[in-house]
């Protein structure tokens, strides 16, 4: 075991955080207090000292196996001592959870059966014999239990304790219906029999009335087998995606061409795969409606420029804004309007999400509002921005653009010529596709990818730029703090010297004091010499005279 | 001053009674007229009137469908084991630091019990019966007739040294009216069943046991086969006669 080699190798247990108290070293008040009879010295059996043994030859036990559960004629074969004490302590670590915290749970101890039996659980469904489940508790009308439906997919509906996978799942599993007659395959539809929900008749079947025994027409239900059969196919792996998105790139709407791509999922599969997609719309105008706005007039080319030209910070949620607001502008007023039709001028009133989303999530959800043509025409636009500053996406993205712009332009003047019909649209199509893929001479992967890097790069300059806020705002928070510090000390400053003050007038004071003590004990002794009585230091010269008195 | 806690540390005598948190007298009953044999053990509470015994006796006879002369033996037997509990109630006893060992060595039906563990004379709230249901959940016996036994098995040998207990007491207050200077620390060794408590207890010793005792302190459940259980059986009705 490496535990054993690695000496800095420590284990980690979990203790809930309510016990976070606990340390090994030390005993703690809530220890003190629930077992007070170790901390009152009332018996030389119950010291501090040895409550902490107990506690942790107890822990150290438990943790030896932290996922068994450590029980109490475990450990109280090991200690000495009165065994309702050593219980006491056990029980007090279990209800902390210092111990068999992880280890297995039992059954309480009332409902303990012992032994394996208690492993040994029957489940019954429904009521138990000889018991009648009624609506109301006169009535003698039985209740049934709810019909089990077992239904598809993995959560939805009641599903009974006693499910098996097959039936969660089996209607996941993709399952080829078969005729109850006539054995054939039913692909498109079938019906199945009311009364027993396996038993599926084909569409022949059921037109030439081959029911099979005991059953009439009305006891059969029409389930379209397409649709069924749609969701089943739910499961979208990476590259099949990547394979729908390229052939949607390359083929635009054509749907029965881009299944055929993507050999594994139907049409309608794909569509509703892409429409899922975050991006999947924008992936409707790639083929063909880009040319449609890029180059309508000049005026609305170029006031696009300009305004993706100020806003050149990586704020490309206001450049999504910013043209379309335009775009939808321009359209009121331009009566040449392309078929970019009516939804635009909804969009003059376009709420800027919170701006303290991130950048992506602006962008998605920005292009899930507006049309798909409006989103691509955006997307251009601040492609366009940035090549501004880098020569390398131009390189990728212009290219196109030429051939867009060839097309587009042929496009747009058949468009002003006559109002768009249907074959119109087919054939302006056709050779859209043919311009498109003609000039794509860059591969639709590698723009992707310029694309996302540029997204990619624009939200990290934001993150940047926010990140060097948060720095200027935190020196001026560090630098506001710095202040009031030095503001405190000066503060500090003027009380001690006005402390200093005080105590200068009390020194002086106090000299005072003592230079009128001393001028009052001087008077005190002329007072004396002057009365006559000598002081002991003085007597020689006064005894001299005495003799001369006679 | 103490109020909280269930032991009492002192060394002044304290009034007769089972030291555990309810006060049951353990009786233990074997009779035996005409050849047919009646053995129980139970816990009795001192405080109920004597006219249950009566009551009880009957009920046992009629639900054991044993003859009526059980009847009469069993009211007697319990109410002579009631009577020596109740002489010594009314004496002191001294508890002082006691720590007795206590051993469990018995067979219920077809479980065989051995155990071994010290138990707190000074602590009155302790209880046998939760000792042995912690005592049956963490070994998983289900037989719910061996907690009981195991109960019993308990209050029997704490009665036994809270007997000897008031007797020390006694024999020290008649040897001190003798003597002077008499000693108080006989009453902590009374009898032997005291635990040397400096020598397990002091600064140097662990109550960490070593391990190689800790074989001696397990608890041992065996489960025996009938034919186990009859061999023994007789065994012990030899041992009997």
């Amino acid at each position: 075991m490496e535990n054993s080699q690695d000496p800095n190798f420590k284990e980690l247990y979990t203790i809930p955080s309510h016990s976070r108290w606990f340390s090994w070293d030390d005993i703690h008040e809530v220890e003190r207090y629930s077992l007070k009879e170790f901390f009152d010295a009332s018996s030389i059996t119950r010291t501090p000292k040895i409550y902490k043994e107990y506690r942790d030859f107890i822990i150290s036990k438990y943790r030896e196996d932290p996922n068994r559960r450590l029980t109490f004629s475990e450990v109280r074969k090991a200690l000495v001592g009165d065994v309702s004490l050593i219980h006491k302590v056990f029980v007090f670590l279990e209800s902390w959870n210092l111990i068999n915290f992880n280890a297995v749970e039992r059954e309480d101890d009332d409902d303990y059966v012992g032994g394996e039996d208690k492993w040994n659980v029957r489940v019954e469904e429904g009521a138990p014999y000889g018991v009648k489940v009624v609506a109301n508790p006169n009535s003698l009308k039985p209740v049934l239990p709810p019909p089990v439906s077992v239904s598809g997919g993995g959560n939805g509906g009641i599903v009974s304790p006693l499910a098996s996978f097959k039936d969660r799942y089996g209607e996941l599993v993709k399952k080829k219906l078969v005729c109850g007659n006539c054995k054939g395959n039913c692909d498109l539809g079938c019906y199945e029999y009311i009364k027993d929900r396996n038993y599926v008749i084909c569409l022949e079947c059921f037109k030439s009335e081959n029911y099979g025994e005991n059953k009439s027409a009305g006891d059969f239900k029409f389930i379209d087998c397409t649709l069924s059969n749609g969701n089943l196919e739910s499961a979208w792996s990476e590259a099949e995606t990547l394979l729908l998105l390229d052939s949607v790139l390359k083929y635009g709407d054509d749907w029965e061409v881009v299944a055929q791509h993507v050999q594994t999922k139907t049409k309608l599969d794909c569509i509703s795969k892409l429409i899922q997609l975050p991006f999947g719309e924008l992936m409707f105008g790639a083929g063909n409606s880009k040319p449609r706005l890029w180059d309508t007039s000049d005026s609305v080319s170029s006031v696009k420029q300009v305004n993706l030209d100020s806003s050149e910070s990586p704020e490309i949620s206001k450049t999504v804004k910013a043209p379309i607001s335009d775009v939808s502008n321009e359209n009121e007023q331009d009566e040449n309007a392309e078929d970019v039709a009516t939804p635009q001028k909804r969009l003059c009133t376009v709420r800027v999400s919170d701006a303290s989303n991130s950048l992506m999530k602006q962008v998605s959800g920005l292009s899930m509002m507006v049309g798909p043509h409006i989103t691509s025409s955006a997307s251009e636009a601040a492609v366009a921005a940035l090549c501004y500053e880098n020569l390398c996406p131009r390189e990728i993205f212009e290219v196109n653009d030429d051939g867009s712009h060839k097309s587009g332009l042929s496009q747009n003047e058949r468009q002003r010529a006559s109002p768009a019909k249907d074959s119109d649209m087919e054939g302006r199509y056709e050779s859209d596709i043919q311009d498109t893929s003609s000039t794509n001479a860059i591969p639709v992967a590698l723009r992707m990818r310029a694309a996302t890097a540029t997204a990619l790069g624009a939200a990290a300059a934001r993150a940047k730029l926010l990140a060097d806020q948060e720095d200027r705002v935190l020196e001026h928070q560090v630098a506001t703090i710095v202040e009031m510090q030095v503001k405190k000390l000066q503060r500090k400053m003027r009380s001690i010297e006005d402390l200093e003050l005080i105590m200068e007038n009390e020194h002086v004071r106090k000299q005072e004091l003592a230079d009128s003590l001393l001028s009052k004990r001087v008077n005190v002794l002329k007072k004396i010499f002057s009365a006559g009585i000598s002081r002991w230091g003085d007597c020689a010269p006064v005894t001299t005279h005495a003799p001369a008195v006679p | 001053m103490k109020s909280h806690s269930a032991w009492s540390g002192s060394k002044n005598p304290v009034k007769f009674r089972m030291p555990t948190g309810e006060n049951l007298v353990p009786i233990r009953l074997d009779i035996e007229i005409d050849g047919q044999r009646f053995r129980d053990a139970f816990t009795w509470n001192p405080s109920d009137p004597d006219s249950e015994v009566v009551v009880f006796a009957k009920r046992t006879a009629r639900d054991l469908k044993l003859p009526p002369a059980f009847v009469t033996q069993i009211a007697q037997s319990i109410q002579s084991q009631l009577g020596d509990f109740r002489s010594y109630e009314g004496q002191d006893m001294y508890t002082g630091e006691k720590i007795v060992p206590i051993k469990v060595d018995l067979r219920v039906n077809n479980t065989l019990i051995k155990d071994q563990f010290f138990w707190d004379l000074n602590n009155f709230e302790s209880d046998p019966e939760e000792f042995a249901r912690t005592f049956c959940k963490d070994l998983g016996i289900d037989d719910p007739e061996v907690g009981p036994a195991i109960a019993f098995a308990i209050r029997e040998q704490l009665y036994e040294i809270a007997i000897q207990n008031v007797s020390s007491a006694r024999e020290s207050r008649i040897s001190k009216k003798g003597r002077r200077g008499f000693e108080h620390s006989l009453p902590s060794k009374a009898g032997g069943t005291g635990l040397d408590l400096m020598k397990l207890y002091g600064f140097r010793s662990s109550v960490v046991r070593k391990r190689k005792e800790w074989d001696v302190y397990e608890p041992i459940v065996d489960k025996l086969s009938n034919e186990e259980v009859s061999a023994l059986e007789a065994k012990e009705e030899r041992n009997a006669q």
